[in-house]
């Protein structure tokens, strides 16, 4: 449905987005994360067409933002940062002049009196904007969005000002949108995102950080694997014995938790899953296991991660640092002469 | 376009704006039209309109100031160029509500007196008709000119302080030209001066190109803003 290709926008010197390239299909709702300043903004009104990119291309349902602009404008329903209301009409003014700007065909009176209940505006339907409270304004604005009923909506931080209620509110029409249109909606607050998308895209620098499914982002992008058991038994040879299974990379001990009861934590091989034979091996020493948990990265770890440094977890770019000659020879120093490379301790902070 | 138009209209009378606009230059039509009763005769009326020149060119920028720089300050830009129309219709939308509050001016000031007087004596309505044409030209190039510049701020006060400069500059260009002593200056200045074009028209002469060069005026400023809304999706 929206194809966006090495989107690169410059403001002068500033390099806000740099070769961002996603593709969404049809009825997915999307979320955009990102820090403030991250580019969320830019991306979308370049995709709304309110901006133009320095380079790249996007294409909405085929069509491309810059040949027809108007054929892809007609598809789609911005709700922008901060919602483009005209304070010197009532609401009823401003959703028929929306309605009759985006050339709709829809019936007016029926479309308009709909789109407000599903917003719960039409108590304020008669009312002056400029005397409405944020929230009402924010439901205005989304109104707005979803007059002609577009099939793409690009909601740019919709929750914004709202209070709890409203969040809850409007998060559940938005999850109701998602059912039959594309949704994009930015965000910097992760549960949101988390609660209602289905697909998360990190944006950092202006940089797309990490793209993934909701439920599988954090464990795919995890660039390790851990666990941590807590089990009733020696130290030195439980972690002995733990590092000696197939799958574990690494296990040291983390001190005694409770009398006698240590814990340990286990670092594995990414595909391998050591649970089983870690049972196994306490129950034949009659080890008694107190917990085991996974400590992959929750999504919020990631979140910060991935938006404090500047290292990217995208497959292209491990490609491309792996063709850096410099690299290379640093990979080579590290067989050779173990840690004293100057280059192993950096490289050992990008993997992380 | 018919949307942008109805919107622009409407926000100039929910606020005193238009109101204020209209009533001023009523109460200047009002006025002079007074004393051309005072002499005597309704052979003065292209006076009127005359005198009534550069108060319309004052009047303007306030009419113009808010156009274009408003939505950039509001952000409502955002909806009007996301939404499935081109640059030019919404700038001429706006340009065509500027000139209406004009229009509802000058027809309400210019011609309703002349109406009236033609009840009880007979003005010539052919230089009335002309004088009062001749006003609504320079008056959209000036607005014209009034929504280009007020694209090129987000403020309102610079936008009025510039067009307000601007239309002055016009107003009394021709004379420079008595103080310049070269003659291809002269012949610009001369070119260019409203004033020189407007004189034309209060003589009772209906010439066509003046009124090609006003509506050339107002096109190639209607473009202009156009295009300078375009360059703000590149910057």
């Amino acid at each position: 449905m929206i194809e966006v290709k090495n989107l690169t926008k410059r403001y002068g010197q500033n390099l806000a987005l740099d070769r961002v390239s996603f593709t969404i299909q049809e009825g997915t709702i999307v979320g955009f994360l990102g820090p403030n300043g991250a580019g969320k903004s830019t991306t979308m009104n370049i995709v709304t067409g309110y901006l133009s990119a320095t380079s790249g291309e996007v294409t909405v349902g085929g069509k491309s933002i810059l040949e027809d602009p108007n054929l892809v404008k007609r598809q789609i329903g911005y709700l922008p940062e901060q919602p483009p209301l005209y304070q010197d009409m009532t609401v009823k003014e401003y959703l028929y002049f929306m309605y009759e700007l985006k050339k709709t065909k829809l019936p007016r009176e029926k479309h308009i009196k709909e789109i407000c209940r599903l917003v719960k505006i039409d108590n304020v339907y008669n009312r002056l904007i400029a005397n409405l409270s944020k929230g009402y304004k924010q439901r205005v604005g989304i109104a707005q969005a979803l007059i002609g009923n577009p099939p793409v909506l690009i909601l740019d931080e919709p929750t914004v000002g709202l209070d709890p209620k409203q969040i809850i509110e409007i998060r559940a029409l938005i999850k109701t949108l998602g059912r039959n249109h594309t949704v994009i909606l930015s965000s910097h607050i992760l549960s949101e995102v988390q609660a209602v998308c289905e697909r998360i895209i990190v944006i950092n620098n202006g940089r797309l950080v990490a793209d993934g499914a909701t439920d599988t982002l954090a464990h795919d992008l995890s660039p390790e694997h851990r666990l941590t058991l807590r089990a009733e038994a020696p130290e030195q040879e439980l972690v002995q014995q733990v590092s000696q299974l197939p799958g574990v990379v690494e296990a040291f001990s983390l001190g005694e938790k409770e009398p006698g009861v240590y814990e340990v934590s286990v670092e594995t091989e990414p595909d391998a899953d050591v649970r089983r034979p870690l049972f196994s091996l306490l129950a034949q020493r009659n080890w008694p296991l107190l917990a085991l948990k996974n400590s992959d990265l929750t999504l919020e770890d990631l979140f910060l991660r991935l938006t404090s440094t500047d290292a990217a977890y995208l497959p292209e770019e491990q490609e491309a640092a792996s063709l850096d000659p410099e690299q290379d020879q640093g990979q080579d120093g590290d067989t050779d002469q173990d840690t004293s490379s100057p280059e192993a301790p950096e490289k050992g902070e990008n993997e992380q | 376009m018919i949307a942008v138009f109805k919107r622009e209209v409407k926000s100039f009378f929910n606020s005193p704006i238009g109101y204020v606009c209209v009533a001023v230059l009523c109460a200047l039509y009002g006025f002079y039209y007074y004393q051309a009763m005072a002499l005597g005769s309704s052979g003065y009326i292209p006076s009127v309109f005359g005198a009534m020149f550069s108060f319309c060119m004052m009047i303007i920028p306030i009419i113009t100031m808010r156009s274009m720089s408003d939505d950039q300050k509001n952000k409502t830009d955002q909806a009007l160029l996301t939404a499935p129309v081109g640059v030019g219709s919404i700038v001429l939308g706006k340009f065509l509500a500027c000139f209406f509050v004009y229009f509802v001016g000058t027809a309400l000031g210019g011609l309703l007196p002349a109406a009236v007087m033609s009840t009880f004596s007979s003005p010539a309505w052919g230089e009335i008709v002309g004088n009062f044409i001749g006003t609504l030209l320079y008056g959209a190039a000036m607005i014209a000119i009034g929504v280009f510049i007020s694209s090129l701020t987000v403020s309102q006060v610079i936008a009025a302080i510039g067009t307000f400069l601007i239309s002055v500059l016009l107003m009394y260009i021709d004379m420079i030209s008595s103080a310049v002593d070269n003659e291809v200056v002269d012949a610009v200045v001369q070119w260019i001066s409203f004033n020189n074009r407007y004189d034309v028209f209060t003589q009772g002469i209906f010439s066509i190109s003046n009124v090609v060069f006003f509506l050339s005026v107002a096109a190639v400023f209607i473009f202009l803003t156009a295009r300078k809304v375009e360059s703000r999706r590149w910057s």
